[in-house]
């Protein structure tokens, strides 16, 4: 109950901020379309020797969505992360990180909340993004986005919580180690990568890899995401008297990728947590909580 | 300690490490490739706050102060001693802690600057776990108190320092908190602003029951403000005194004598129950300083004699006074020496 009443405060102030911020939600909307579409123009059209690589980003549009995709991910798992990291060396630096610890519900709880709204306002943002540029590139024809309303929801809630969890655990290190921040720059750049690059063609290296690949917060997430937007395809399960399907849903609920993301949604969920617990008291005994 | 103690410290040590690696060394100036240091912040720190007093904490910088304060508010946790609040131990039960302590910490911003004052107090209230029916009544009151009633809806960026100071003690006391700490509070306001702060934090202390720390470096502010006051110096509470009885613990008879020019001090140091006499250059001319006995009938008696002294000398006695004791110089004469 008292998580929801923070998550209501959360929502109000960066409503507000938004509102009364508006030129800058804008600028930033449009600044992201451009630069998303100036890279994949580059991409696609500029030099010979990339142009032949990416060949079949021309043939295929759903070739370019792809990129799109992961890039969009990836910018939506730098933006979770850094809350955890750059977000909270920011608030130490003002003061504020001090006034969130010493509320009662808690540090976590504080966190989780201003993640979440954090999370809401950049997928709304990215999705708008997404359609935008997707739409743009196959000029309003083939190659747009398949929306399952379910299995995406799904999904993300499942991604927000690996990405949480693992931005707990480095949040964690930022609380006692104020200078992680700065490598933490790094791990965000690994996860950006990780989801702009990742498809399934990258679990067919040899043992130990592909359980280190899934082991990663945003390795099945992103694989599982594009699946349903691009590829997706309905499962019927049962018929009826008339030859009606009884239901039907994603079939991503088949794929290996959805169970391995379940899975490490679980482990960093708690590792995270557990992790943030131990060095948030940790760091109340070394005298760096709050201050920077 | 009595029964009516909110706050408590009981005998707290906490120590600091610092580590640096290829750093120079600030004492000798040269590089060293490893160096740790220690700072002992608490050394057997031991007080206590009663319920609607207000207890000063001095000391010069880096004396452990702040780590007082973020002892009580459970932001640091001592390595030996513990802390409790209104009967509760901060280490164990920090959460229940939290409801009954409003900090305002120095240096820091606190409040959100794009959102307004009103705005502020609501978004904290809620963190605070403030229930919604009391919240939105509480905050226009309380800005109402401190003076910000008519800056409610003016983004907290475009205030002046001291009245966003002033909203920092009101988000500090926006869960009705029964015990305030305040450090600095004063620090770098121009004198109006640390007037209307000294004023509120009498008025809520003595009208609405609130137990409140000060730490501060300002004298004056510890003077007028606290009822007790403790000196702190590297970690070790060497005083802890009502503000009276250690102003009256370091008064000494100290005897101003404006003359029309210099005497022999000599003579006058060899008069029993002299225990110091020298000449001083004042704005009006020159004084006689004399520090004499504290045994009442032999101060009398010596008094007379050196105005009987300066009388057969033909010296024109333009005034006398007695020199007051302030905290600034107990303050200067506990600390400059932390060894004696």
């Amino acid at each position: 109950m008292s998580f929801f009443r923070v998550m209501k405060a959360e929502l109000v102030r960066s409503f507000i901020i938004m509102r009364r911020y508006w030129f800058r939600t804008i600028t930033g909307m449009i600044i992201g379309y451009g630069m998303l579409m100036v890279l994949v123009a580059g991409f696609i059209y500029s030099r010979p020797g990339v142009e032949n690589a990416m060949d079949r980003f021309k043939d295929n549009p759903m070739g370019a969505t792809n990129f799109i995709l992961g890039f969009m991910i990836g910018m939506f798992a730098f933006g979770v992360v850094g809350m955890f990291t750059q977000g909270l060396q920011s608030m130490a630096t003002t003061g504020v990180l001090e006034q969130l610890c010493m509320s009662p519900h808690g540090l976590a709880t504080n966190f989780m909340a201003q993640t979440m709204v954090g999370s809401v306002t950049s997928i709304i943002s990215s999705g708008i993004m997404v359609y935008a540029v997707t739409w743009s590139v196959s000029r309003g024809g083939s190659g747009m986005l398949h929306w399952d309303t379910l299995p995406i929801l799904i999904l993300l809630i499942l991604t927000f919580f690996n990405l949480v969890g693992f931005g707990f655990m480095v949040g964690g290190l930022v609380l006692v180690f104020k200078q992680v921040g700065q490598v933490a720059i790094l791990v965000r750049m690994g996860l950006f990568a990780l989801a702009v690059f990742a498809r399934e063609e990258m679990m067919h290296q040899p043992f130990p890899i592909p359980y280190m690949l899934h082991m990663l917060p945003i390795t099945d997430a992103t694989i599982a995401l594009k699946y349903v937007l691009i590829h997706n395809q309905m499962v019927s399960v049962g018929t009826t008297e008339a030859g009606e399907p009884i239901m039907q849903f994603s079939s991503v609920f088949f794929h290996s990728s959805f169970y391995w993301l379940l899975v490490s949604c679980i482990f960093w969920t708690f590792l995270g947590l557990f992790v943030f617990r131990f060095l948030e008291d940790y760091s109340r005994s070394k005298g760096t909580l709050g201050s920077y | 300690m009595t029964d009516n103690a909110l706050v408590e410290l009981r005998h707290i040590y906490k120590k600091f490490t610092t580590k640096h690696l290829f750093l120079i060394d600030e004492e000798t100036r040269k590089r060293r490739f490893y160096k740790r240091k220690e700072v002992h912040a608490a050394s057997d720190v031991h007080f206590s706050i009663e319920r609607g007093e207000i207890f000063g904490l001095l000391g010069p910088n880096g004396a452990g102060k702040t780590t007082a304060v973020k002892m009580i508010s459970g932001l640091v946790r001592p390595d030996k001693g513990a802390v409790y609040v209104d009967g509760l131990d901060v280490d164990k039960k920090r959460r229940q802690v939290l409801r009954r302590v409003g900090v305002v910490l120095e240096g820091t911003r606190t409040s959100l600057w794009p959102l307004t004052p009103l705005e502020n107090l609501l978004y904290y209230g809620t963190l605070k776990d403030v229930p919604r029916s009391v919240l939105r009544q509480r905050a226009h009151d309380l800005l109402d108190f401190i003076g910000l009633k008519d800056k409610k809806n003016v983004q907290v960026r475009r205030l002046s320092r001291g009245q966003k100071q002033k909203l920092a003690i009101c988000i500090a006391l926006i869960a009705d908190p029964q015990v305030l700490l305040l450090d600095e509070p004063t620090t770098g306001l121009d004198v109006q602003s640390a007037r209307a702060i000294k004023d509120k934090v009498m008025e809520m202390t003595r009208e609405q029951g609130r137990s409140v720390l000060v730490t501060t470096h300002d004298m004056h502010v510890a003077q007028e403000l606290c009822d007790r006051i403790g000196i702190i110096n590297h970690g070790e509470l060497i005083a802890c005194k009502p503000t009276e009885e250690l102003l009256a613990l370091f008064a000494e008879q100290i005897f101003v004598f404006k003359i029309d020019r210099p005497v022999n001090v000599e003579t006058m140091a060899a008069l029993p129950g002299v225990l110091k006499a020298e000449m001083e250059e004042t704005g009006d001319g020159p004084a006689l300083v004399m520090q004499v006995t504290p045994e009442t009938e032999l101060r009398s008696e010596v008094l007379y004699r050196i105005v009987d002294l300066l009388k057969e000398q033909q010296v024109l006695l333009h005034g006398l006074q007695q020199r007051q004791q302030n905290l600034e110089s107990i303050f200067l004469k506990l600390t400059g020496d932390p060894h004696q």
